[in-house]
């Protein structure tokens, strides 16, 4: 019985699926809890903070909504991406399986982490809701297309880096640590449009900050976003990178798995 | 039929790459027959099961697979420690195209394995002879045209040993083996030719009794 490349791939696929869903959702004491509480602690330590400095409204919208969805976003780009960086090395074991090649494994990461933080998104957004927030989206097609093009963002981040670190050990921890600015420097934590101009045109070479305010601009159209924002720069930087990934992997597939 | 034309390993190590393991191996195992593979420890045998088996790719060389070839069955690899030994049942056969008699299988595993209510912990869990039970169950489960055996029955008890055998004998006229083994006795009964591994090149035997001769002559006394 043979089974031709496709129907191997997508059984391997939906396989690792499965598995990696396990592993996350249940290798720990209530792992699902913690998958929750760490953005919650995120929003609400800062929306404390804001209360402090008695910002009310950021760019005209609510600071808690501001907030909310920023972070949100940003965590659909910094999980897809950071988790499927990981991919390969977490599952080393299972490439004594010809049929399971590493580009596998970091794609169903990705996936898996694009799922849950649908997941989380609206259950954190209906919980926001039962707080009074005013969070139902006037634009929902911009809030997805936002929402999507940082998935796409951090799936073409993941799939070069998943690379990056088996092949230069010490890239890891290079990414480790530049992950921490790039958290402020997308403006997930204070608004860009705030910069002034000449700091700001840097800023905004972020493909990330674009995202974040994209998202923030579909749930609230009287929102100032920046004026540079672009939804066409945030697609094309992951169209771009995602391609570059995916040929890193067909290039180096079987240096992947030499040791 | 598996073919090894010019084959060469060496691992990267932390500084560049180590020395040379395989130097240069050319062979042709043919189908249905059951070979032993003999060496000292070090010689690079597992090594090249692992080559053949697919889990690792020549550094110069090129291998050429034939039919189904399990992977290694042996020390280590395939099995996943945070999940159970049922899920990682589930892995294997789902990745083998074992959609929809998944549970036949997975019965099937069970009741080789004999792990008992282990079979519901994590694999971390388990004691080198109770992986080596899953990882023998999970690949007798599949049908494949040659496995790869890398000590495979040295880690169990008396039991497992004795039933490893009879599945072995069963095998016979289906499959083919590729076994690494330091038991004379396992090798003469399970294996008709002989490889032996010797700084780092392969000399076949068709008759594996020819082929320990060699392998005990080439000891230093």
């Amino acid at each position: 019985m043979s089974r031709s490349a496709f129907l191997i791939t997508c059984s391997v696929w939906k396989a690792l699926f499965l598995r990696e869903a396990v592993s996350r959702l249940r290798a720990e004491r209530a792992a699902w809890f913690w998958l929750l509480l760490e953005p919650v602690i995120y929003i609400v330590s800062l929306m404390v903070v804001f209360t402090l400095f008695r910002m009310r409204t950021v760019g005209g919208i609510d600071t808690a909504v501001w907030l909310m969805v920023g972070m949100l976003a940003f965590f659909m780009f910094n999980r897809t991406a950071l988790r499927s960086m990981s991919a390969i090395s977490a599952n080393q074991a299972l490439f004594a399986y010809r049929q399971v090649k590493p580009v596998d494994t970091v794609l169903v990461r990705i996936c898996l982490e694009g799922f849950l933080m649908v997941l989380i998104t609206i259950i954190l957004l209906s919980g926001g809701s039962l707080f009074g927030l005013d969070v139902s989206p006037a634009d929902p097609l911009a809030v997805l297309l936002a929402f999507f093009g940082l998935w796409l963002l951090g799936a073409a981040f993941g799939l070069i880096a998943s690379v990056a670190v088996v092949l230069i050990r010490e890239a890891g921890k290079v990414i480790e640590f530049s992950a921490k600015p790039v958290y402020l420097l997308s403006g997930a934590i204070f608004p860009i449009a705030a910069v002034p101009s000449p700091y700001r045109d840097w800023l905004v070479f972020n493909p990330v900050a674009h995202g974040l305010e994209a998202a923030r601009l579909g749930f609230a159209p009287y929102y100032h976003a920046i004026p540079e924002l672009s939804i066409t720069y945030l697609y094309g930087c992951s169209l771009a990178a995602l391609f570059f990934g995916l040929s890193l992997h067909q290039h180096f597939r079987i240096r992947l798995i030499t040791q | 039929m598996i073919i090894l034309e010019d084959v060469y390993k060496r691992y990267q190590t932390d500084h560049g790459p180590g020395k040379w393991v395989l130097q240069g191996i050319s062979l042709v195992i043919p189908e249905k027959v059951n070979v032993g593979l003999i060496g000292r420890n070090g010689a690079g045998k597992s090594t090249l099961l692992r080559l053949i088996g697919g889990v690792d790719q020549p550094s110069r060389g090129r291998i050429e697979r034939g039919g189904r070839v399990s992977w290694p069955m042996g020390f280590g690899g395939g099995l996943q420690g945070s999940l159970t030994g049922r899920q990682n049942t589930k892995f294997v056969c789902r990745i083998h195209g074992h959609e929809e008699d998944l549970q036949d299988r997975i019965a099937q595993i069970q009741d080789f394995a004999e792990l008992g209510d282990a079979f519901d912990e994590p694999v971390r869990t388990y004691s080198s002879g109770m992986r080596s039970r899953l990882q023998f169950a999970l690949s007798l489960a599949i049908d494949f045209d040659t496995y790869i055996s890398d000590e495979i029955t040295s880690v169990g008890d008396a039991a497992f040993r004795q039933k490893a055998a009879t599945a072995f004998k069963n095998l016979a006229g289906r499959a083919s083996l590729i076994m690494v083994s330091h038991g004379e006795a396992i090798l003469k009964q399970f294996c008709t030719a002989g490889i032996v591994l010797q700084g780092g090149m392969a000399y076949w035997f068709d008759n594996i009794e020819d082929a320990l001769r060699a392998y005990k002559e080439s000891l230093p006394v």
